[in-house]
This record gives C-alpha cells, structure tokens and sequence, in this order.
C-alpha cells in the first residue's frame, strides 16, 4: 500500500503539472478528490490494513492527502486570478477618464492670494475698504495739499469734487487708524482707479495691496527688512532688489523698492515693485495719533504689474477679457 | 528731466566716479535715473580716416575714388563730395555704422563699376548741423583711427532723470549737482559771474510795478541794451542740444540755459515793444484776450496772473510770454525778467489753460526767491558774452515783502527713533550743509538749520530726517534679521470671500474681473448709475449699478470666439445712488458687494459615456443651493418662485431667517439680444453683505447613526400641473420626524396615466436614532401619506 500511496503521489504530481485551465483542473480534482476519487478508494483500502501496519500508513495516506489539497487548492487560485486579469482586458483600459469640471481664481486673486499668504505669515492683520471715496481719505488726510503737484501723481476720476474713485488703497489706512488704537499691523488689497488711456500697459483700474505697521518704536530699518523678507518670499531668495529714495505726500522718508529684472537674453533693467515709507507725522496727526509717542510704516504695491511679469503677460488688457481661453491656463 | 554729465563737470569735479556709481547713487538718493543715454554710440562704427590717396572715378566726372586709412587697415571709397582732397583728416564710416542723419546701415557698394567700402560724411550725414556743401573736414593733428565721438565732441553721456513733485531744487544741472555734492562729500561750484557794467542804471531805463504781491513776491528786471540777435556759439547749441533743447536765438538761448543751469525760468522782453518801458504785474480782467508766443489766442480769467507793460498784458506770469513782446532778429534792447510767483497761483493757470512750460512746471512746484538777481545778472553776462550789447547796471528789484527763510530743528534722538540706525553727529551736520542748509543754533540734543529758499518741500524735522537718510544712502541700511509683530488678535476681512472663491472654482466655475465702469446707456439700464464727472471715454461714463452687463458682456465676448459652455462668477461692487439729488456725503450712494453666478451652453458636450445636455435653470438652482449649503451647512434656504424680475424669467429667489439673499433665473431674451447673444444664459445674483450677515449656528458633531434605515417607495399619479414642491409639503405635514428625507426619483407622463396626468415617484427614508423601527409602525405612517396625499390632490396611489 505505501508503494501505492507514493506512486499515486507523483502521478498527481504528473497530472496536475499538466493542467492549464480550470476544466482540466476539475478533471484532476474528480480523479483524485472527489467522492469516487483516488483519494477515498485509499482510505476504504485502509480499513483493511492490519493493525500493526496502520500507523505508518495512516500517516503516509495523510501527508498524500495534504499535499494533493494543498497543491490543487494553490493551483486552483492561480488558474483564477489569470482568468480574472483575462475578463479584465475585455475593458479597454485606455478610454479617456469622465471629466470632472474644476473652474479657477482668476489670475489677479491668485496673485493677491499670495501676497496675502506671506504678510499674514508675518502677522498682518488684513482690512478692506470702499472704492468711492471722500476727497478727504483719499488725499487730504494723507497729507496731499490742496493745489500741490502732487495731486497730479495720480489721474483721478471724480464722482463730485469731493468723491472720488479711490487712486490707490491708502484710505483704507485712514479708515484703519481712526477706528483701531495702536498697534496696529494690518494689508488692505484692494481695486483702485486711475484715470488713464486704456492701452496694453495701463488699464482703468487695477489692484493694490496697502500695508501699514504702527506702534511705539517701529523704524525704517524694520520696514526695509520685512520688506526684503517679502520679496524672498514673492520671487524667491536670489532676488536682487535696490531700496532708493521717492517721493509720497503720506510717508516720509519714503522709498521705492526696485527689483533686478533680467529677461533671457536681453538687457536687464530695475523694476519697480512697490512704494513705502515712515508715515508721515501730519497723517498721524489728522487721525489722532500722537506722532511723538508713536512711529508707523506704510507700503504699496501692484498686484496686476507683479502677475503679468512673472507670467510673461504683455497686454494688461486681457486679464479683464474674461476670455475663457485665458482664464483656463491659471 | 534730461541732464548732461559734461554740463555737470561745470559745477562739482567728477572725476575718479564711475559713471555707474553716479547712476546708481542719484537713483538710491531719490533721483531716478530712467535712462543712460551715451552719445556716443551714435558714432559706433566711425572713425577719423585719412585720405591717403584721391583719383578721379574712371566712370563718373563728379565722383572720386580714394584710399583712406582707418588707422588698422586701407579702404576703397568712393566719394562724391567737391572738398575731398588727399592728405585730409575726414569723418569715416565703416561698413557696419549706422549713418545719423538716414537712420541707414552702411553696406559695402558698388558704385558706377567701383567697389566702395564705407563713406566720408558731412556735418549734416553725422547730424551735427545741416551743412551738406561737402565733408567735414577734421584737424590734421587728430590722430588716425581715433574715435569721432571724442574728436567732434560728441561724447557725452545724458541721463534721463524721473523728479518727484516734492523736488523742485533738483530741477536743473545745479539742482543735481549738490545732492551729487553732498553725496559725493564734493564742493558745489557756481559760475563767478563777471562783467563790465555801463554808467547807465537798469532803473532809469525801466520800471517795475507789483500790484499783486501775494502772487509775486518779488520780480527783477536787468536791461541789456544793444544786442545783435544770431545764431548761438557751438558751446551754447551743444549744451542745449544735449539735453533735448532745439537752439532758437543767442538770447532766447541764454534764458533758457540759465533755466536748465539753475532752475530759475527767466523771459526776455523785447524793451522797445514795451509802453513806457514798463512792467506792471497784475491779474487779468475775466475774459480778456492773449495771444501767447505759441501763437494762441488765450481767455482769461481774472484769477490769472499777468505781466503787463503801461498798456496791455505782455506775458502770462511764469506760464507763457506774449507774441507782442518776444525777442526778434530785430531786437536790440531787451529787458530780462527774472521773478519769483506764487506756486499755486501758476498752477491754477497752467492747469486752467492745458499749459505746462518749462517756466510753469518750476514755478508751480516752487522756485527760489534768493536766486532770482544771481539769474539775471548771469543772463545779462551770457547775453553779453553771445550777443553782445551793453549790461546796464544794477537790478530793478520790486520785493515789497522780503521772505524771511525759514527754520527747522532737528533733535538727534529722533533719527535713531525713526530710521532705527545710528548716523554720526559730523555726518548729519556735513550732509546738511552740503545741501545748503545753514547751521543757525547747535546744542549737546539738537541743530536748528536755516532751510535754503530752493527747499520748499522741507519745513518739519521729520523731512530733515529724510534728507539725512536719503544722502547717507537708503542701500546701507541695515536690514536687521528681526521684524517685531504685535500680538494682537488677527483679523481678515477677506477670508469670507476667499471661501466664496474656494467653493465655485471647485464647483467648476471660473472668476471673471470684468470693468466697474460702463457706457451711460448700460448703467441705465441695469440700475440708477452713478456719473462720473471727468470720465475717460464715453464707453466709460458711469459706475456700475450691477455685475450683470459686465457678465452678460464676458458670455458675449466667448460667444464670439466659439466658446460656448461657460460657467463663470464675479465678486465685486456696484454702486447706486440713492437720491437724485448730488452726492455729498456716504449716505447719498450705495456701494455694496454682489456675487454673480453664470451658466451657458452645454452641461456636458458629447461625450464616449453619456450624451450632450444643455445647462437649464435646475442646473443653476443646483450650483447655487450647492453652493450655499457648503458655506452654511446648518443654514436653511429657502426658495421662493412668486418673484418677479426685470432680467430674468423661470425666475426663483433665495431667502433665510435673515432676509433675502439673492434671485436667479434665465437671461430674459430681449437682455440677451441686447448683448448679441444667442443661446440661453442663466444667472444667479447674491448678496454678499447679506451672505456675511447669516449667522450660522456653532456646528456641533451629530452622534452617527447606531440604528438601520428604512425606505419606502412611493408613486402617486397626479394632475400635471400640480408643483413637485407641494407634494412634497404635504407628505412632510403627514408626516412624524420619523421621517428625514424625501427624494424625488422619477417624474414620468404618458397618456397611459390619463390626460394631464403625471406620476411622481419618491423615496422616503425613515430612522430613529435611538431604536430601530419596526415594519408596522413605518408603514402606519406610510399608510397616513397615502391617504393625505390622495385626499388633498386628488391622487391616486400609482399602480395601486
């Protein structure tokens, strides 16, 4: 009977190395497996075996019946998954997903959203305002004299000629320091106007991002170094930058902030990204801050400038298009 | 403003500074250089050849071919000029330069059968005069091969410099010079002015008169007699040439480079056109007639300030002079005036009349009263030495109030308080006077500084302050490595409308920014528009009332361009008044913010799994609910269909607790021919003020369901016309709060129902969530559903 037993052993080993499919499969399981299989002709055999002998043939007809489940079961599994993978190929796989619509912010609050990002990243509180302004928060409180040259820095559209369409977001520090004690740390972006031919390199209006910082010992030193940490943030560690003295009727001093522009292969140029300044003490005065105890920085800039020069946009125009083939590349 | 570097070298010593260093010290110190112009490159590619050999053309009598020597090699030219000669020093073009005078570049040629390899130019081909009678000769000293723009001279550098309206001192070469000086820690030289003074007086020839001597402090007068008019010498034309000037007549020319030397605008009178030699500074009478030098005729008004002779007006007080009264090639006599006005007073004028000169520009923005005897006796000096004629003497000075300078004091503590860094006590002090300030009192804390009469825009210690950092150099600044920031609360104000942004971008939906400004006939048409007084165009006249010609424009301009299926949304202001009556104050307008919402064209375009389908008023209904059940999650909405709008049909409103929030419904047809659009446009218009007002309630987790659900399904069949809504309504009142959810799933109408029947299918969903239902007690409510459902519309139960 153990000849039997390991005889059987390696035709099963025979016959199950040439299954290829689960028909032939099931072939070898009723030869073996079934109820009228090899396997249960052995174990009616082994009632007559003599009792001394039962022992080591029992456990001989044991191991048979382990190995052949055991081999027919993992086979079994194989056979399956290829059959799987062969339904799977009926799809075919490179049909073009189903679309899902995701729209986007225009390319003017992407930018905005960056600036924002990275001034409240160094404790900015943020602030907005109206857009039809007083004569008064928009000039005269920030220290542009009636009749002076100044005032021609910036093509006004006037509502009346005491309201006006705000030139630039600086009302919004008025606003700010009369209803806030110090300190106060807050950006105001913001739309403004500009009364000026429309072409490729001005528009109507455009968007400005306001900063201002006061409390009792803020200086210009300060103001330059939070400003340079904002351009590292902006464009990036290498960037090169000058801080040059200007001219604003609401800060003094005052500077304009110039970056290194260098397109491939042409001349390189300064750029100018943004104006800043002490806060002039008449501001201070005319919202009742006291400038002897308190010093302040205020700073500007424009976000549409920025966006179109790090997008490699020539035409202002087309940002207010809404052209959807435009609004579609950001 | 354009200035000249070699004109510069007349007032400081430059030498041993880089021109870059120059560049970028003025630009740091607040005086931008825009642009380097170097005048030499004109002349890239020309040098000084020699005519080493002349023969006559074989082919052409007037033209002769030479060999001239460029100092490295020997051309063949061929030269058509009568002068040439052999042995001469010439001006040569190689093959490469670019000739002034044509804008052309120089090829290699062959003329009448002879190779010609550059060219001997003329004055007027170099554009240095029009002389075009033959080449220009240069010095036989000149050394061969050397650059022509140091041999003609042509080798200065211009910058062009952007000067702030606060800087009215920096407004000439001198101007320029002592910031240069001071930057530089280098002396500031004015021109020693020298001259042979006649017998006769200034005085005794002319008068001058101030009748308003609020806006003429003070005018000067110096009469030259004797002049012959001409051409100016090179010198003069050069320096004026150089800084964009066209050269007119030798005086004319001399008060003109005084103004571009110092900063004083001057006029020229022509004495023998003046009635009793006479100047009298008055206001004009309203409407009276001028004609300027420009040959305009001009009105004016009596605010206006005028130069008058005993007679008439002759000029309009430092905007313009008179035609009347200008220097002519006949003059001989002239009568300089060099004066000191009121800048406001100047720039109402100039800016009444559209008239910025040279003179206004000064004026308006504050010249220096204590400048004004030093121009004119340097006018009387240079017209002597370019016209010649007889400088009477002494000045006639009508200065009834003299301007006493002013002061300012500046404590030395408040520099390290403003700046945040420390400058030495002996630099602060050297910076100041090196900018002309006058040290009147010093102690151990403070100076008090006398400000020179050019420094109109310096009066407070803070714009002493500036002045000290600016010279010092903002560049050396010190950025400390440390930003201090409050620890107060923060506050945003944006955020609400950056989740606005964030919810309809993921919604699929794009931000437009269209224009607040639109066409009169637009805003009237969308609102009670504001008007602009001074607008830009016509296109551009009035201030938006509301987003939705701007929208309906944006879907007009994609139409055109084939894009059909749109979905876009604006956050912005529109502006309404609220009274006819002129706005005075905050309270005559509204400025509030509007969200719009647009959907156009197809929901889905064809595509391998599933068929196109055109958006539809369930689609905007669907973005918008969407929409605000993300931004609110514990708001109830409701919508409302007795609306009526003036833009919109199949039109539904949006309301909660707090009042309304907005409307939407399709673009009614006439709107959308009115913007040439030609397929259904539906819009969605919110309130963001009454968005922000909604206060939700603190969300709070809800415990997740321990029990099972049960559904039911239910058909009924109904009269068509019966509103989805209302059934809806009515199964919810039949209803406990066993009930949670009710889920219209199927409309269908067929003739099988009956005419003007339709069945409505629903799911209904049912849990507790402390037990779980049993069978009977969810179909007894069912049961109570059918039958208020059968009673109230007269339904019957579908298949039933």
């Amino acid at each position: 009977m153990l000849d039997k037993i390991s005889e059987t052993r390696n035709n099963f080993d025979d016959d199950l190395s040439k299954v290829s499919d689960l028909n032939s499969l099931e072939d070898v399981r009723l030869k073996y497996l079934s109820r009228k299989g090899i396997l249960t002709q052995f174990f009616e055999d082994f009632k007559s075996v003599p009792n001394d002998q039962k022992k080591l043939v029992g456990q001989s007809l044991n191991n048979l019946k382990t190995h052949i489940q055991e081999k027919f079961d993992s086979l079994k599994s194989e056979i399956e998954s290829r059959t799987n993978l062969q339904k799977q190929s009926d799809i075919d796989l490179t049909l073009p997903g189903r679309t899902y619509q995701v729209g986007s912010k225009h390319l003017i609050t992407q930018t905005m959203d960056e600036v924002k990002y990275i001034f409240k990243g160094l404790g900015f509180s943020l602030f907005e305002g109206p857009e039809l302004e007083s004569d008064y928060n928009n000039f005269t409180a920030l220290n542009f004299a009636d009749d002076h040259p100044a005032r021609d820095m910036q093509d006004t559209f006037f509502v009346t000629p005491n309201f006006v369409l705000r030139t630039h977001t600086s009302p919004v520090q008025i606003r700010v320091m009369q209803n806030m004690k110090p300190p106060i740390r807050a950006i105001m972006p913001g739309k403004v106007y500009r009364n000026e031919v429309i072409s490729a390199k001005s528009y109507c209006l455009f968007h400005q991002v306001e900063g201002l910082y006061v409390d009792t010992d803020v200086t210009f030193a300060e103001l330059k170094a939070t400003l340079v940490a904002f351009l590292k943030q902006f464009f990036g560690k290498d960037v090169v930058y000058r801080f040059r003295a200007s001219f604003f009727p609401f800060t003094e001093p005052s500077a304009e902030m110039d970056v290194w522009w260098q397109p491939k292969g042409k001349e390189g140029r300064w750029l100018e990204v943004l104006g800043c300044g002490m806060v002039d003490p008449n501001v201070f005065i005319n919202v009742g801050i006291d400038p002897e105890k308190y010093t302040g920085y205020a700073f500007g800039m424009g976000i549409e400038r920025t966006a179109m020069r790090k997008y490699g946009i020539d035409d202002i125009r087309i940002l207010f298009d809404s052209d959807i083939r435009f609004l579609k590349q950001f | 403003m354009k200035i000249s570097i070699n004109w510069l070298r007349d007032y400081i010593d430059l030498s041993g500074i880089s021109l870059d260093e120059i560049v970028h010290k003025l630009s740091v110190a607040g005086l931008e250089v825009e642009e380097v112009i170097d005048q030499s490159k004109v002349f890239e590619n020309f040098v000084v050849g020699y005519v080493k050999e002349k023969k006559k053309h074989p082919n052409a009598d007037k033209l002769s071919v030479c060999i001239v020597d460029d100092g490295t090699s020997e051309h063949n030219v061929v030269c058509g000029a009568p002068n040439v000669e052999q042995g001469q020093k010439v001006a040569f073009a190689k093959v490469g330069a670019v000739i002034p005078s044509e804008g052309i570049k120089l090829a290699k040629a062959k003329i009448r059968g002879e190779q010609s390899f550059g060219m001997i130019c003329s004055e007027k081909e170099l554009g240095l005069s029009d002389n075009h009678e033959g080449i220009l000769v240069l010095d036989s000293n000149i050394e061969t091969g050397k650059n022509l723009a140091d041999a003609v001279g042509q080798n200065d550098i211009v910058l062009d410099i952007a000067i702030t309206p606060n800087r009215a001192d920096a407004l000439s070469h001198i101007g320029i010079a002592r910031d240069l000086s001071a930057i530089f820690k280098r002396e500031l030289k004015f021109p020693e002015i020298k001259f042979k003074e006649s017998q006769k007086k200034s005085s005794d020839y002319a008068k001058v008169e101030i009748v308003d001597a609020v806006n003429c402090p003070r005018y000067i007068g110096k009469v030259v007699n004797g002049v012959t008019i001409g051409e100016s010498p090179n010198w003069l034309k050069t320096k004026l040439k150089s800084i964009g000037l066209r050269p007119i007549n030798n005086v004319v020319d001399v008060t003109n480079f005084v103004l571009y030397e110092v900063g004083q605008p001057l006029h020229a009178f022509d004495l023998d056109n003046l009635t009793g030699e006479k100047i009298v500074v008055r206001c004009a009478s309203e409407d009276e007639k001028f004609t300027t030098l420009d040959s305009k005729e001009r009105i004016l008004k009596s605010t206006d300030l005028m130069i008058c002779d005993a007679e008439k007006p002759v000029a309009i007080a430092g905007v313009m002079g008179g035609e009347n009264s200008e220097v002519t090639p006949s003059t001989k006599n002239v009568l300089i005036e060099s004066a000191y006005f009121n800048p406001s007073s100047i720039r109402k004028t100039a800016k009444r009349l559209g008239l910025s000169t040279d003179a206004s520009y000064r004026f308006e923005r504050g010249s220096d009263f204590n400048i004004t005897q030093w121009a004119a006796r340097r006018a009387a000096q240079l017209i002597q030495e370019v016209a010649g004629g007889e400088i009477y003497s002494g000045e006639i000075d009508a200065y009834p109030t003299p301007i006493t300078l002013k002061t300012a004091k500046l404590r030395y503590s408040r520099i390290s308080k403003i700046l945040g860094y420390e400058v030495s006590l002996p630099n602060v002090k050297d910076i100041l006077k090196n900018l002309g300030f006058t040290i009147k009192l010093e102690s151990e804390n403070e100076i008090e500084v006398i400000i020179p009469g050019y420094r109109h825009d310096i009066e407070r210690e803070i714009d002493l302050i500036e002045e000290v950092a600016r010279i010092y150099g903002y560049d050396l600044i010190p950025e400390i490595n440390k930003v201090s920031t409050t620890l107060e609360d923060k506050i945003d104000q944006s955020a609400f409308n950056d989740n606005v942004r964030n919810i309809l971008t993921s919604l699929g939906f794009y931000e437009i920014m269209t224009n607040s400004l639109v066409k009169e006939s637009t805003a009237y048409r969308f609102g009670s528009p504001i008007k602009m007084l001074n607008p830009q165009s016509s296109e551009m006249s009035h201030l938006r009332p509301s987003l939705l010609p701007g929208m309906l424009q944006a879907v007009s301009n994609n139409l055109k361009v084939n894009e059909k299926n749109l979905k876009f949304f604006e956050i912005g202001k529109v502006f309404e008044k609220i009274s006819d009556s002129e706005i005075t104050s905050f309270d005559d307008f509204t400025e509030k913010e509007h969200l719009i919402i647009a959907l156009t064209g197809k929901e889905i375009e064809t595509e391998w799994y599933a068929q196109d389908r055109r958006e539809d008023v369930f689609d905007l209904k669907g973005a918008v609910y969407n929409f605000l059940n993300k931004l609110y999650r514990a708001t109830e909405f409701k919508t409302t269909y007795d609306v009526t709008d003036r833009f919109t049909e199949q039109s539904f409103g949006i309301t909660t607790e707090f009042g309304n929030i907005g409307i939407g419904g399709k673009i009614k047809t006439e709107f959308q021919q009115l913007f040439d659009i030609n397929q259904e446009v539906f819009i969605a218009i919110l309130e963001v003020d009454s968005l922000k007002a909604i206060l939700e309630p603190q969300r709070k987790f809800k415990e997740l369901l321990k029990f099972p659900k049960v559904y039911r399904d239910i058909a009924f069949v109904l009269e068509k016309d019966v509103e989805s809504d209302k059934v809806i309504g009515v199964i919810k009142e039949a209803s406990s709060k066993l009930l949670h959810q009710i889920k219209l799933f199927d409309i269908f109408q067929s003739d099988s129902l009956g005419k003007d029947k339709k069945s409505l299918a629903f799911q209904l969903e049912y849990y507790d969530s402390s037990r779980t239902l049993t069978e009977d007690e969810v179909d007894k409510e069912f049961r109570k559903i059918i039958q208020t459902v059968e009673k109230t519309f007269g339904a019957q139960l579908r298949g039933a």
